[in-house]
This record gives C-alpha cells, sequence and structure tokens, in this order.
C-alpha cells in the first residue's frame, strides 16, 4: 500500500463527485452489508474508520 | 526346542503374547522343561510364522485360531472377508476425508469472503444504481483526486497490472 490514504472524507467526495446523493449512498451500504457483511466490514476497515462509527453504518 | 525368550526373540514380540496366544489356544508349546517352562517345537514355529503371516494381514486372533486348522480353499474366504472389511475402512476414511475438505473449504471460503473481487465491487456499485457510465466516472474522479489510492484499490481486489494500468489509462484520458 502507498502513503497515499484513502480515507472515509475522500471515498464520500468521491461518490459525491459521480452524483451518487446520500439516500444513494445508504441504499449502497445496506446492499455491501445485505450481500458481503464480512466484505463490508473489512472495506470499513480499510478507510479507517473507528469500530464504533463501523457498527452504526453497518446498522444503516 | 525354543524357550519362549528365543520364540519371543525371533518374530520381535512379547513374551506376554506368546502367554496369550497359549492361554486362547491359538499357539499352544507342544513341550515343558523339567521345569515346567514353555518349550517351542519345529512344528509350532512353523505354526508361528503363519499366525504372523496372518498378523500381517490384519485378520483378527478369533480368525485366526479358526484358519490355523483349515488348509487350501478355506483360506481364501477369510481373506476375501478381510477384503472386504478393508474396503470398507478405506470407504469410511475416504467419508472423513470428505467431511474435512468440506470443513477446510467453508473455512477458507470464510476468509476469502473478507477479501473483496472486482465482481463484487461491480455488483454493489450496481446495486447502488451505479451504470457503467458511472463506474467510469468513478474511476476518472479516483484517478483525479487519489491516483495512488486508486493503484491501490484496483490491487486490492485482485486485478492484473496489466488492466490496472488500462483502467488508470482511460480514467486519465478523459
Amino acid at each position: 500500500m502507498s502513503n497515499e490514504v484513502m480515507n472515509k472524507e475522500k471515498w464520500v467526495l468521491l461518490f459525491r463527485e459521480i452524483g451518487l446523493d446520500e439516500a444513494t449512498m445508504k441504499r449502497w451500504h445496506r446492499e455491501f452489508e445485505n450481500r458481503y457483511p464480512d466484505g463490508h466490514q473489512s472495506f470499513l476497515e480499510w478507510l479507517n474508520i473507528p469500530h464504533q462509527e463501523i457498527v452504526k453504518i453497518r446498522a444503516l | 526346542m525354543l524357550t519362549i525368550g528365543q520364540v519371543a526373540r525371533k518374530y520381535s514380540i512379547s513374551r506376554s503374547t506368546l502367554i496369550y496366544y497359549d492361554r486362547i489356544g491359538v499357539l499352544s508349546p507342544s513341550g515343558r522343561s523339567d521345569s515346567n517352562y514353555r518349550l517351542y517345537s519345529e512344528r509350532d514355529l512353523k505354526t508361528m510364522d503363519r499366525i504372523m503371516l496372518f498378523r500381517s494381514a490384519g485378520l483378527s486372533l478369533d480368525a485366526i485360531a479358526s484358519l490355523l486348522d483349515i488348509e487350501g480353499g478355506d483360506l481364501n474366504s477369510a481373506f476375501e472377508h478381510r477384503l472386504s472389511s478393508i474396503n470398507n475402512e478405506i470407504q469410511g476414511l475416504r467419508n472423513q476425508q470428505k467431511v474435512i475438505l468440506k470443513l477446510l473449504e467453508n473455512e477458507s471460503s470464510a476468509l476469502n469472503s473478507r477479501v473483496l473481487t472486482k465482481d463484487t465491487w461491480v455488483s454493489i456499485l450496481k446495486g447502488a444504481g451505479l451504470d457503467e457510465a458511472g463506474m467510469k466516472n468513478w474511476h476518472i474522479e479516483f484517478e483525479k483526486t487519489s491516483p495512488e489510492a486508486h493503484q491501490d484499490f484496483l490491487e486490492s481486489i485482485g486485478i492484473e497490472q496489466g488492466e490496472i494500468e488500462s483502467i488508470r489509462q482511460w480514467s486519465r484520458q478523459v
């Protein structure tokens, strides 16, 4: 992995740039959680999101 | 005539095994010394040879005992019986092997499911309503805002270096 860190803010920005709104992002998390719960967890960890917040996002 | 110790050494078995064979009637030595020690004759040793042969074929002592009196043909049926029980044991082991492989497989696929693949990503992005054009835009933005993270990301979902280069190339060109 390079030094360039991907984080939640950058990721959200990326999604906004391509036109995803809050509702769509929520739907995306739900989809992610439904179909690949472990992958969702790994992805959120990869974004360095704190554990507590990961729990909240996965419960969306 | 050989003593029990000599016979034990000759066949690399313990004296207690020979005493046990005597007790259950598989092989009773034909002689006794003046002090009442067991003595084995040539004939006893011939019987012992057969016992060892049957043992190495995996026959039970019961089966051996009943075979020792018999010559020829009936041996075949005893060995056929043993063969079918070996086959059953093999089948049992195969079944165990299958179960274990299955367990290992589940274990590793549970691990793998933590790793996201390209197909996984495409399907969840589609699920969020992103079409082909939307995904293209996503790569373009990714490349523009965080080129190195874009590279890392594509590597992390297992895309080949060649394909990564072409994705990043068209992402930059637009």
